[in-house]
């Protein structure tokens, strides 16, 4: 397995060292290779990947942000400080104050943990939901039970899903950020589960989960040790980007008015700096600047994680790409 | 033999990559002659060089491979091509003009989205060729590789099986009248049947066209089959090479003999090779003397400390072995290769040699 | 052959669409109390205003006339009353506050909003196409790695977002572009220069801000042209000595672009979808700001109209996709017993 890239070729080598092998071996040693080829060997290659690198530290900073931060800064209220005060002048509020006195630092680090709801909420709603119905329609591939998940997702893909979710929430008025999560990532999932279960079809041809069947393994533990633990790369990279999404939508949402002012939220900032005019008042710039930064940041962290997870979960395709480098000259073919 | 029947000549020959490991040397100082209108096997085990080679006759050592050396194409009439020299609008009128390749990939060698038809024309339209007259010839190549025209050039490559895509490759590859046709594992994918059928046509076709083949293969039966000279490769470089008469019957290098041992039967084609023991040379961190001493049952201090150079062991073979005359008796061949001639036209690269 | 996948495809695009129908029914069920409570205060407010009495009988057939729910007859009636309501007159409902049917409003906007959309793609993926392929050829280098860096963090911003932006330096630090509407006040309709210049300059900041959604495709191009210069046949068409130029638009382009046709084709539903927010902030009077002033006074039959439109226009969309690969991808179309 040679490679012309310098930055992963040792990583990748220990990956295919420890899946060319796969025998029988007692259950320590097989949870430490596990551990070693879908943890250990993706974070060592991760850490060459400097996409994956910043992602992660961008999406750790917002995790403090959401738990720290919260406990370290009060909670603001209107009055706390001098109305529309300008960001970097006083370290009380560093980023300012908005048409209410409330300094925008407190506010975004507050609005952080209910946005971690609801894309939490959001993305095991529709990660959870793409992995169990890609599973189970790949493992009973050509059943009812198959043709009926598919005919369903096909449906679903077809309903757009800004539109579904408004009618939705103007029905019920969600307040509660795990609830708006939820119906935010209802339509979600079809596209991840078409995929999964393209996966499971693909990982089932292989020979090797061919031989467990064969050698009288139950489907249960092929599942668990073959299928999730390659469905992995897909479920990590689709769930930031799923949450991506959430965050767009939620904050949009939220924007607009469309969803009901219960909490501390970016989208809720920039609503009201926007309503109050502030493209053309500049005394107000950074009350509508700070939330755009703070939702491109998050985001930006997102995407960059999920691309770095998926060249570096994709060792397969980079093997295939390599290997026609070297087709025949590679020293260890 | 002379110069004059010499097609491509290939001297001090290097391909290298540049890997975070080191250089890596894929094609080590080889030196190669292959006469007019001959068929030269080119044998190895995967990863001995043999493809990067054969890609340097068209100067299309994938990136970022680097060819230093030279390689001359000697046209019927007219100057020799130093074909590693080439600009790349050159390389462009060079290949499949004079030097093409059917390559192990035929499978997937077609654009999956135009038909057959397209394939050739715009062969023949970039390479400013009359384009009538070169589709009439498209069909008679069609004809002479047995496929029906019509239907094959109205097809899209998926509509087509592997046997029929592989011949209608050759047909491809021979559109532009070159004089050496490259073959790199060009039955790799093809099952028995299909594969003697496409000897037999590789055969009609030298005749018929005037072609000069390369065949490289790790399939040694077949090449027996069909090479009028085998140049056997090992670590990157050319071990021996000979008549296929001369290595099947006096092979000289102790390589050559293993290789033959470990193929029973020549009816029989092994798919790899690498039943012989020890490990595989390694490009990277080349080891002293000849790269054959660690396998290699005759091996003594000689072999450790310096490296063996072409010897001659006959006219028409020569072999990079310091003890050549004594590895008859060092390697045995257990069994004896097949008592039929081994090739049709065994004989035939003596005529060309006064 | 193609005629059963046609029959079969179009079938599949018809059991979408009465699924999604049923949808908005149950979604009306589905409201607190009934749809004939939940429309009731509404429309006790609007009758409030008008200064009519408001007797419980009325507001039962108002409730009918807007939402065609005979909220009193038994469950299933209901439904095949809706049902064949929609189907059979096209009749959405009737919205509370205009004195219009939703059919009709939708398709006076409808229109425009497509406009927006299909260019907002177009421009979007052609972007994309040329960028991801441009990338792919100079793989690794540092154009490849700055322009990763750009897309990736375009991607990172809410087209929202971007349209603040564009509204913020294009049209109000510099006075280039309206911020709303969709034509110039006292243009002449009908096919003259001055009209069409003037819907191309109402539409141009929102069509640039939705292209944001199809800009992430250029990594999706550059993953396939990286994978089709790295095929077999790319290897052979360089060594049948083609030209350059033909390998790039008839090799890796066709090859690489291939697989995102359906996604294109879906991609313009969801970005009309998006339009709720785009024609928000840009005042565009299209379906986007239908729903949304629909959403203030809970105009829910304009909601559910809108949303079996949008439905529709991407049911369509995709059964032109799949019906249309055939056309430009030969494996899919023959099926191998073509010829």
């Amino acid at each position: 397995m040679s490679s012309d890239r310098p930055d992963d070729s040792e990583g990748l080598e220990s990956l295919f060292d420890a899946d060319s092998d796969r025998e029988p071996v007692p259950r320590s040693q097989r949870l430490e290779r596990q551990f070693d080829l879908y943890v250990a060997a993706p974070v060592r290659v991760a850490m060459t990947d400097w996409r994956a690198i910043v992602g992660t530290a961008i999406i750790l900073v917002f995790i403090l942000m959401g738990t720290l931060g919260v406990w370290l800064v009060d909670k603001p209220t209107s009055g706390d400080a001098p109305v529309l005060e300008p960001p970097f002048q006083n370290p009380s509020y560093i980023l300012g104050t908005d048409t209410f006195g409330q300094p925008i630092g407190a506010q975004l680090i507050h609005a952080t943990p209910d946005m971690f709801r609801m894309v939490f909420a959001g993305a095991v709603v529709s990660v959870g939901f793409a992995a169990v119905v890609g599973v189970v329609s790949g493992f009973l591939r050509g059943s009812t039970v198959d043709t009926t998940l598919m005919a369903i997702t096909d449906i679903i893909i077809t309903i757009p899903g800004l539109p579904l979710v408004i009618v939705l929430i103007a029905i019920f008025q969600p307040g509660n950020p795990y609830v708006i999560g939820v119906l935010l990532g209802l339509d979600n999932w079809p596209g991840l589960a078409r995929t999964v279960r393209s996966q499971v079809l693909s990982i089932r041809e292989e020979s090797y989960v061919e031989a467990s069947q064969i050698m009288g393994i139950s489907t249960g533990t092929i599942l668990h040790r073959d299928v999730l633990a390659q469905l992995m790369p897909y479920i990590t990279v689709n769930s930031a980007l799923a949450s991506r999404r959430i965050i767009f939508e939620s904050v949009g949402l939220y924007f607009l008015g469309i969803l009901p002012f219960t909490t501390f939220n970016w989208g809720v900032m920039m609503n009201i700096a926007y309503e109050g005019n502030a493209l053309n008042r500049p005394d107000m710039y950074h009350f509508l600047a700070f939330p755009l930064l703070t939702i491109f940041l998050m985001s930006f962290g997102l995407v960059l994680f999920s691309q770095g997870m998926d060249s570096v979960f994709n060792v397969r395709l980079r093997a295939r790409h390599s290997s026609t480098i070297d087709d025949d000259g590679g020293p260890k073919s | 033999m002379s110069e004059t029947d010499t097609i491509v000549e290939v001297r001090d020959l290097d391909i290298t990559f540049q890997m975070n490991r080191g250089q890596s040397r894929v094609v080590r100082d080889v030196d190669l002659d292959v006469a007019r209108n001959e068929t030269l096997g080119i044998i190895g085990e995967s990863g001995s060089g043999k493809s990067m080679l054969a890609s340097s006759f068209l100067n299309a050592v994938v990136e970022p491979g680097v060819s230093t050396g030279e390689v001359t194409y000697h046209p019927e009439d007219g100057d020799p091509i130093p074909v590693l020299e080439l600009s790349e609008s050159e390389l462009d009128r060079f290949r499949w003009e004079h030097v093409a390749m059917v390559f192990q990939g035929a499978m997937s060698s077609f654009n999956p989205v135009t038909k057959i038809r397209t394939h050739f024309r715009e062969t023949l339209q970039d390479h400013n060729c009359d384009i009538p007259a070169g589709m009439d010839r498209a069909r008679e190549l069609l004809e002479s590789v047995y496929l029906d025209p019509d239907r094959i050039l109205a097809s899209h490559p998926h509509e087509l099986s592997g046997g029929m895509k592989q011949r209608a490759l050759i047909a491809l590859s021979l559109v532009l009248e070159p004089d050496v046709l490259v073959l790199d594992e060009p039955t790799a994918a093809l099952d028995l049947l299909m594969q003697r059928s496409i000897v037999t046509l590789l055969r009609e076709l030298q005749e018929e066209y005037d072609l000069t083949l390369v065949f490289i293969t790790h399939d040694l039966p077949l090449l027996t089959k069909i090479a009028d000279r085998l140049a056997v490769m090992y670590a990157f470089n050319v071990v021996e090479i000979g008549t296929t008469g001369d290595l099947l019957y006096n092979a000289s290098h102790p390589y050559t003999r293993a290789l033959l041992d470990t193929t029973p039967d020549l009816n029989v084609p092994v798919d790899e090779m690498s039943i012989i023991e020890g490990s595989k040379p390694d490009p990277v961190d080349r080891i002293p003397g000849c790269s054959y001493n660690p396998r290699c049952p005759m091996a003594d201090d000689h072999c450790r400390s310096e490296e063996p150079p072409m010897m001659e062991v006959r006219d028409t073979q020569e072999s990079a072995c310091f003890y050549y005359d004594e590895a008859a008796d060092a390697v045995p061949i257990s069994a004896a290769p097949d008592k039929n001639p081994p090739a049709g036209r065994t004989t035939a690269i003596d005529g060309g040699d006064n | 052959m193609r005629t059963d996948y046609f029959v079969k495809r179009v079938g599949q695009a018809v059991l979408t669409f009465f699924a999604t129908v049923t949808l908005t029914f149950v979604l009306y069920r589905m409201m607190p109390g009934g749809p004939a409570e939940a429309l009731q205060n509404v429309i006790l407010q609007q009758q409030m205003g008008s200064g009519n009495t408001i007797d419980p009988a009325r507001v039962e057939r108002l409730v009918a006339q807007y939402t065609n729910l005979q909220s009193d007859a038994p469950l299933y009636e209901q439904y095949i009353q809706y049902m064949s309501s929609v189907f059979l007159e096209q009749d959405l409902g009737e919205s509370l506050y205009e004195d219009a049917s939703v059919t009709s409003l939708l398709a006076e906007r409808i229109p425009w909003s497509m406009l927006i959309s299909v260019y907002a793609m177009v421009i979007g993926y052609t972007v994309s196409i040329v960028l991801g392929a441009v990338m792919a050829f100079k793989e690794k280098s540092r154009f490849d790695s700055i322009s990763s860096i750009v897309v990736i963090g375009l991607n990172s911003t809410p087209y929202y977002v971007v349209g603040i932006l564009f509204i913020f330096f294009f049209g109000i630090r510099n006075e280039f572009f309206p911020t709303g509407g969709r034509v110039g006040l006292g243009v002449e309709e009908g096919f003259n220069a001055a009209f069409m210049q003037s819907i191309a300059y109402h539409a141009a900041l929102p069509v640039l801000s939705m292209s944001v959604l199809g800009l992430g495709t250029a990594l999706t191009m550059r993953g396939n042209s990286v994978r089709v210069l790295g095929e077999d046949y790319l290897r052979v068409a360089k060594l049948r000595g083609l030209r350059n130029s033909r390998i790039a638009t008839q090799y890796v382009g066709r090859n690489a672009i291939l697989p995102m046709y359906t996604q294109f084709m879906i991609g313009i539903a969801g970005v009309l979808s998006s339009s709720v927010i785009v024609e928000e902030i840009f005042s565009y009077p299209g379906v986007g700001l239908l729903v949304y002033d629909a959403i203030q006074v809970r105009n829910y039959p304009v909601l559910m109209g809108s949303l079996i439109v949008f439905t529709l226009v991407t049911i369509v969309a995709i059964l032109i996709a799949d019906l249309t690969y055939g056309f430009i991808d030969p494996r899919i179309s023959s099926g191998g017993t073509d010829e």
